[in-house]
């Protein structure tokens, strides 16, 4: 009997600590903004966008080799900061990065390319938002990593800085690049 | 030599109890009020009055995903009006509801939905309450006893 009850009791407490755990969780360390892609796995979707050189990015054009999507604006603060990592990216990893202007002008992306350095292989505009619709964008910049089968393998949203792009998106690259993952 | 136990005394058993309500109480998705935004939105033109009604239950269905709890109907972020567009275009181009829901779904997630479908991911979130009904019941019928 006795010991049934204190059983009892120390299994209440167990489990209303493990409720209050969960909440001060939800309450401190979840990140609502964070939002899962439903597109992780799956293939681009197919886009054709005047490039600013002219010519076309085509969604084709990211097949053959793993490269970086990076949907970016200069009217986007955040994007001026992490310009210097996609610039060592470019000269120093030698990743090919794609790029899309969210929602700009061609006047407004030159002048800042002028100003932030170019990293871009090739950079479509999506004056309209239209692509970033369909890729799921919800703000920018947001980089996705594109296998040689033209499938998002993964998503950042947010600024890549040198942490971001060492501890986590460089590794992923890596994988795909040796071939240990298709 | 007989040592009765008797805890937890009642009145802590009743402070379990409500401590039990208060906690479940805010796991329950707090209820968004929904704000009176001033509308400068775009006036988007209809040929049937049944498109026009299903664009206005879709858009007060889906999430605006950068303000959280609002839906795209009440919200003037830019990409709310995106959203809006999109569905506006898939309306007219007679996409029945469930493929602009899982068009929608594919790209941001089941959480731009205010209104999660039931299905087996989300099955735990649909059943969580009456469970919780559930336990509560039989917590108050031991107590009671």
């Amino acid at each position: 009997m006795h010991k049934i009850t204190s059983l009892r009791v120390v299994l209440s407490f167990v489990v209303l600590f493990s409720l209050l755990g969960v909440f001060c969780y939800e309450l401190f360390y979840a990140k609502p903004t964070e939002l899962p892609s439903a597109l992780i796995g799956e293939e681009l979707p197919a886009f054709s966008l005047p490039s600013l050189s002219g010519s076309t990015l085509r969604s084709d054009d990211l097949r053959g080799q793993v490269s970086l999507l990076n949907v970016w604006a200069s009217w986007c603060a955040a994007c001026s900061i992490e310009a210097p990592v996609l610039m060592s990216i470019h000269h120093d990893y030698h990743v090919p990065i794609y790029g899309i202007a969210y929602k700009d002008t061609v006047g407004d992306a030159k002048h800042w390319l002028a100003q932030y350095g170019n990293p871009f292989t090739s950079i479509g505009l999506d004056a309209s938002g239209d692509v970033g619709i369909d890729l799921g964008v919800y703000g920018t910049p947001e980089t996705f990593i594109v296998n040689p089968q033209g499938k998002i393998v993964y998503r950042h949203v947010g600024v890549v800085t040198q942490q971001v792009w060492l501890e986590v998106l460089l590794p992923i690259v890596r994988r795909y690049q040796s071939g240990a993952v298709t | 030599m007989k040592t009765v136990v008797t805890i937890p005394s009642r009145g802590l058993k009743l402070f379990f109890i409500c401590l039990f309500i208060l906690t479940s109480l805010c796991a329950v998705p707090s209820l968004s009020v929904a704000a009176t935004v001033e509308k400068e939105q775009v006036v988007y033109s209809f040929t049937s009055s049944q498109d026009e009604e299903r664009f206005n239950a879709l858009i007060h269905e889906v999430r605006c995903v950068v303000c959280q709890s609002q839906s795209i109907a009440d919200s003037n972020a830019p990409l709310a009006n995106d959203l809006r567009a999109k569905i506006y275009a898939m309306v007219v181009d007679k996409k029945s509801d469930d493929v602009i829901k899982a068009y929608l779904v594919k790209r941001y997630g089941e959480f731009i939905l205010l209104r999660p479908r039931v299905y087996s991911v989300t099955l735990a979130l649909w059943l969580f309450p009456f469970a919780c009904l559930l336990v509560f019941y039989f917590l108050l019928r031991r107590f009671y006893k």
